[in-house]
């Protein structure tokens, strides 16, 4: 398979392809096999997912500034902290797993594609993102893209929507899960 | 302005109660109610489709030129607007507002759409 795919000038890009996918798939069962499938971690996850639902519903519902509500609306909130904190404690556990197989396979490639050409950029990249695109390889072509941008765009993009697909991907109610959280401001 | 609040009561009603489970009927109608994270994972993937689409058809073609990322981002923004605004008539407020919705599935629709546009045009124009 390797000796047809080197009659595409630019056939590296598909060994890449391909080497990120399976490294996807590992870094996913492995996941699964040291926290997805724990009782641990399916309670937190529906604690976390009742509690979302239930603060949002009590926000939404009419602002009233009944003493029981707001404070009923703390108790959800700190529970949702108490339990994402929990769950980003029990992925601890295979992160460091998953950053070893990440880091082998960066290594691999590494070793496979330093400072070689392994795909062909349609568009002139601004100069921050050279920096990774054109790493490492010799010549001042921008639009040749070495195996580290490549390589980040490819594992970004399958292993998002893999645990997306997976039903693995962060709850969106936990706190802090969004790009940037916004602190809430404690009404006194 | 009666019909839109008297809509999103009945929905909030729903809101409470179970919400019903997916059905692709379910994509095209303007009555059904959605939960936070069903609606998020439909935009998700709407925005995954487009991105992969945009980036086959921006290489095979080829378009070059950064100035088709920004025309990518426009087009998957305006279906992803379109679908829960026109088809879904949703009221954004109660999903987190605009930039919420329009920001499910962004960076990593951004990366597809990069990864499927390079790599076509890297592997049929070279």
């Amino acid at each position: 398979m390797v000796f047809s795919l080197s009659s595409f000038r630019y056939g590296d890009s598909l060994i890449i392809l391909s080497i990120s996918l399976a490294s996807a798939f590992v870094c996913e069962g492995i996941s699964w096999l040291l926290i997805y499938r724990t009782p641990n971690y399916k309670s937190l996850r529906s604690t976390i997912d009742r509690t979302s639902k239930k603060l949002e519903t009590l926000k939404t519902s009419a602002p009233s500034t009944k003493k029981s509500k707001t404070k009923k609306k703390d108790r959800f909130e700190t529970s949702l902290k108490e339990s994402s904190r929990d769950l980003s404690f029990s992925k601890f556990k295979s992160g460091g797993v998953v950053a070893i197989v990440l880091i082998i396979v960066f290594g691999l490639l590494n070793s496979l594609f330093e400072g070689k050409a392994v795909a062909k950029l349609p568009f002139t990249p601004i100069p921050f993102i050279q920096k990774m695109s054109h790493r490492g390889l010799s010549g001042d072509d921008p639009t040749d893209c070495a195996m580290v941008f490549f390589y980040f765009l490819c594992s970004m993009s399958i292993r998002s929507n893999l645990q997306k697909f997976l039903g693995f991907a962060p709850p969106r109610g936990a706190a802090g899960a969004g790009l940037f959280p916004v602190p809430d401001t404690k009404s006194s | 302005m009666k019909e839109k609040s008297s809509k999103s009561t009945k929905s909030h009603q729903q809101h409470n109660g179970e919400v019903p489970p997916f059905s692709f009927n379910k994509l095209l109608d303007p009555e059904a109610s959605w939960d936070k994270d069903q609606l998020g994972d439909v935009l998700h993937w709407i925005r995954q489709a487009v991105a992969l689409i945009c980036g086959l058809l921006w290489g095979a073609i080829p378009l070059v030129g950064a100035i088709w990322i920004v025309l990518f981002l426009l087009l998957s923004s305006g279906i992803v607007y379109c679908y829960y605004a026109i088809v879904l008539k949703i009221d954004e407020e109660e999903y987190g507002g605009h930039g919420t919705l329009l920001q499910e599935g962004m960076f990593a629709s951004i990366t597809l759409f990069l990864l499927a546009w390079i790599l076509v045009y890297s592997i049929f124009h070279f």
